[in-house]
């Protein structure tokens, strides 16, 4: 017995003076972090002037003929300035992959057995579980706006898919506001990595056998902010005077005592 | 898309990231209401500045038609704001104000914020003289 305790002692002291027992050392992402380029979700097929809201802006999805309707019928909606924005009503979160594509700072919380991502606007935040478990059971899982995502650390890159997401074909999730959507059978694979000391890069394999005739790949890159920056509340709902109606799409404006300003509102 | 048409757009990406700074900061809804086209101009007196979430309102005075009408100019979330210099204090109740702002298509007393300027020559948001 005393034996025994002496070999736990001495391993334990082993383990807490060397490298024998340390895990691989986590990559440094700490800091606040910035999206670059527009509010379109995917850079590489983008075309158009301004940001994912303005008219005339769309990408090229591989989407199969009848999402590629889907899609023009977002866009025209869009145009028309009554393209319902999930996130306007305050109270959904943007749900994955949105979540890499919003315009207010990030942070990267790395733990040896989990990642998080958490986004300021929001806020929203994003599990990925990196301790070796399998997904969730097929009963044991239902579409949810930031699905469910295991994965793991290919040396200074974090890979990992995502499946069980919400379709945003009904409009509770979408990519933009371009009205870029996806079914609820995608599958995502994700790789993670910094590609300089203050450059990260998201790259994205998107798989949808309902939407895509083939992945559809689209890349992110994020710039680390300067150090000591802060992130601050969001409180979507603190004083939101800009109610949308999920029907006709209308984003309303109201004063400062909770009127309707719009002289049309219908 | 060909290789050309995935240069232009990179290029046009590029021009848009660095151009749509501004306005990107309105990612909680739709900005169709604004007339973008159109720069109004007026002086007033401030009325209130609600430095909140999901964006922020600065409620302004304006008589120029002769009857007191308060204005309400959006502008961006607290968080984006103060990372530009922008506090709750920036806009005093009783300030004397020049406001120019993208007005709301529909003539509603209200608008999206461009830039202010106060009496003593501060500037605040985009003012180009």
């Amino acid at each position: 017995m005393l034996k025994a305790k002496i070999l736990l002692t001495t391993f334990t002291v082993l383990c807490a003076t060397s490298s024998l027992c340390a895990q691989p050392a986590l990559p440094d992402w700490s800091g606040a972090w910035q999206r670059l380029g527009s509010t379109a979700f995917d850079p590489l097929t983008v075309e158009g002037q301004g940001q994912s809201g303005s008219p005339g802006v769309r990408q090229y999805p591989p989407y199969n003929e009848e999402w590629e309707r889907k899609y023009e019928a977002n866009l025209a909606l869009r145009d028309a300035g009554t393209y319902p924005d999930p996130i306007s009503i305050c109270g959904t979160p943007t749900g994955f992959p949105r979540i890499l594509n919003m315009p207010d700072l990030y942070e990267f919380a790395l733990t040896e057995h989990e990642v998080w991502i958490i986004q300021e606007n929001g806020p929203n935040l994003m599990r990925i579980y990196t301790d070796g478990r399998d997904h969730a059971l097929p009963e044991m899982r239902w579409p949810t706006y930031t699905g469910d995502s295991v994965g793991y650390w290919e040396g200074d890159t974090l890979v990992f898919d995502t499946l069980a997401l919400l379709s945003s074909e009904d409009g509770p999730t979408i990519l933009d506001r371009t009205g870029a959507i996806l079914s609820d059978a995608a599958h995502i694979f994700t790789r993670m990595r910094l590609i300089e000391t203050n450059i990260l890069e998201i790259a994205l394999t998107i798989h949808d056998e309902k939407a895509l005739t083939e992945p559809w790949l689209v890349t992110r890159q994020y710039k680390r902010m300067p150090e000591g920056t802060r992130l601050y509340d969001y409180a979507c709902a603190e004083n939101n005077r800009n109610p949308v109606d999920l029907n006709t799409g209308r984003t309303l404006t109201l004063d400062a005592d909770g009127e309707i300003l719009d002289r049309d509102p219908q | 898309m060909d290789r050309l048409g995935k240069f232009r757009n990179r290029l046009l990406i590029l021009l848009v990231g660095f151009t749509g700074i501004w306005h990107s900061s309105f990612a909680h809804h739709s900005t169709a209401m604004f007339d973008q086209s159109k720069v109004k101009e007026f002086t007033g007196i401030i009325k209130e500045f609600q430095f909140t979430n999901p964006h922020s309102w600065i409620q302004v005075y304006n008589d120029e038609t002769g009857e007191q009408v308060e204005w309400s100019l959006e502008w961006g979330s607290p968080n984006r704001l103060i990372r530009e210099g922008v506090n709750p204090t920036t806009f005093a109740p009783g300030a004397p104000v020049s406001i120019r702002t993208y007005p709301m298509l529909d003539g509603a007393p209200a608008g999206l914020f461009i830039g202010a300027r106060f009496e003593d020559g501060r500037t605040v948001g985009l003012w180009d003289n």
